[in-house]
């Protein structure tokens, strides 16, 4: 592969499906960059540095500087997506030209990703795996909502020609859900029910930006982890239970 | 250059329904767009999910002046401010300011929506499930937290001036701030006037819009 494209940029993350949304961008366009990782343990996405970079408290941000060499700082995982393709992807290799149709279409997805997938694959992970207590009703709701919203990328994916979620190339809209999928037994949803999304996760994964985007800050565990019984399940639960909850307690402070 | 054809809006036809579309309505009456509304009240039709959206949700649009078809309310704002607003006139063109807009509709649809509308269902339909009203009723306290630090010293999110980012907004604020359901629980025992002063005063005057009067008009 040819060497690397020089940047400015630094990328403020943590492994996990909104995090590696990013990396795997910056790995599929071949550019340079600078890793944070950031500390749940630590609380770091509160501490005020951070907060300057992105007020919302949540990873993963990202700092670049404009052709003027200001800085330009950029959070949520859905704008650093559209700002990366806009800046860097001038020969369209994961995007299309701005404005055409195509462009248009992977905009939809990306903000069903953003507003659908993320949340509610997230609540489902939330009751599934961190709440205090185990509420059926919480779990079983956000479960098959999740379950709907792969339903919805399945048939897609079943007439997609190529077998991405617009036109003949892997985009952001594809980029932004891989993460997710790729964790759905986390949330509790058998990603055997969906068998054109399967396909469509296992072949990105053959892409070397996949690949060496999914390791960013820390190594992508979720294809070994999805062969685990449901107890080894619960005990890798019990790690995450401590932050999420401490989180909660703080967010609730505030 | 003629005038251009009126975008077709799906979205619900009863005066009660959900805010997102109204999110791209307030957008089109702002922007002065012609458009005509679509009554679309079963939106999972097979018709609508084969033809307009496959996520089969409102709104969707069609622009005739285009032929483009387009989903999500996030989406569709990004292409009318593109297309209708060369001007600038609730879109900035170029450089930070640019990328702040894109950011905060990010936002709105990862942060605010998806939050507001569990704490909505929770409301009407979890009756006996506290934990769930109160883990969302939480969450829509966080983003005003959010919003009220973002706001301060300044009158609007982006270059201090009125954009698509403000708007975005205003739909699901309104749901906590004016539909008794969730105002009851949420406004004075979450103290949020006092708490949030720049949050309340910026949804406020964003509601004195003639564009967002207009979009809920019967």
């Amino acid at each position: 592969m040819a060497s690397k494209t020089p940047t400015d940029i630094t990328l403020y993350t943590v492994g996990t499906p909104n995090g590696i949304k990013a990396s795997i961008m910056l790995e599929e366009l071949n550019l340079d960059y600078k890793v944070h990782k950031i500390s749940f343990d630590k609380n770091e996405q509160k501490e005020d540095w951070f907060l300057a970079i992105n007020p919302n408290g949540r990873i993963p941000a990202m700092t670049d500087k404009d052709a003027s060499g200001n800085t330009i700082r950029i959070f949520e995982s859905g704008a650093i997506l559209e700002y990366l393709a806009a800046t860097y992807d001038k020969d369209h290799k994961v995007s299309y030209p701005y404005a055409s149709n195509e462009h248009w279409e992977v905009t939809s997805w990306l903000m069903w990703q953003m507003g659908g997938l993320g949340p509610m694959q997230g609540q489902a992970n939330h009751f599934n795996r961190y709440a205090p207590e185990k509420i059926p009703y919480g779990i079983n709701r956000y479960v098959n909502e999740t379950r709907r919203l792969y339903r919805t990328m399945d048939t897609h994916l079943a007439q997609a020609p190529h077998g991405y979620l617009v036109g003949d190339r892997v985009t952001v809209a594809d980029i932004s859900c891989w993460g997710w999928v790729a964790h759905g037994f986390w949330a509790g949803v058998e990603i055997d029910d969906f068998p054109a999304l399967k396909k469509w996760l296992y072949k990105l994964l053959e892409r070397p930006g996949f690949e060496a985007g999914r390791h960013v800050p820390t190594r992508h565990t979720a294809f070994e982890q999805m062969k685990k019984s449901p107890e080894e399940l619960e005990e890798d639960a019990k790690a995450g239970q401590k932050w999420v909850q401490a989180g909660m307690k703080q967010d609730a402070k505030q | 250059m003629s005038a251009p054809l009126p975008i077709k809006l799906y979205m619900h036809s009863g005066a009660v329904g959900g805010p997102n579309p109204y999110k791209v309505l307030i957008v089109l009456h702002h922007l002065d767009i012609p458009f005509t509304k679509v009554a679309t009240d079963d939106s999972k039709a097979e018709w609508y999910v084969k033809d307009i959206n496959p996520n089969g949700r409102i709104p969707a649009i069609e622009d005739p002046n285009t032929g483009l078809t387009l989903w999500e309310s996030g989406a569709i704002i990004e292409y009318l401010v593109d297309e209708y607003d060369k001007g600038g006139k609730i879109s900035v063109k170029n450089g930070k300011g640019a990328w702040e807009a894109k950011q905060y509709l990010h936002f709105q649809m990862s942060g605010q929506g998806p939050y507001f509308g569990q704490a909505v269902w929770f409301y009407r339909f979890g009756d006996n499930m506290p934990d769930g009203k109160k883990r969302y009723l939480e969450q829509v306290e966080r983003v005003m937290m959010v919003l009220n630090n973002i706001l301060e010293g300044k009158e609007y999110l982006v270059d201090d001036r009125l954009t698509y980012a403000d708007l975005a907004f205003v739909p699901w604020n309104m749901v906590v701030q004016k539909w008794p359901l969730l105002s009851d629980p949420l406004w004075k025992p979450y103290q949020i006037e006092e708490k949030y002063p720049n949050f309340v005063k910026w949804q406020n005057k964003l509601c004195a819009l003639d564009a967002v009067k207009r979009s809920y008009e019967p």
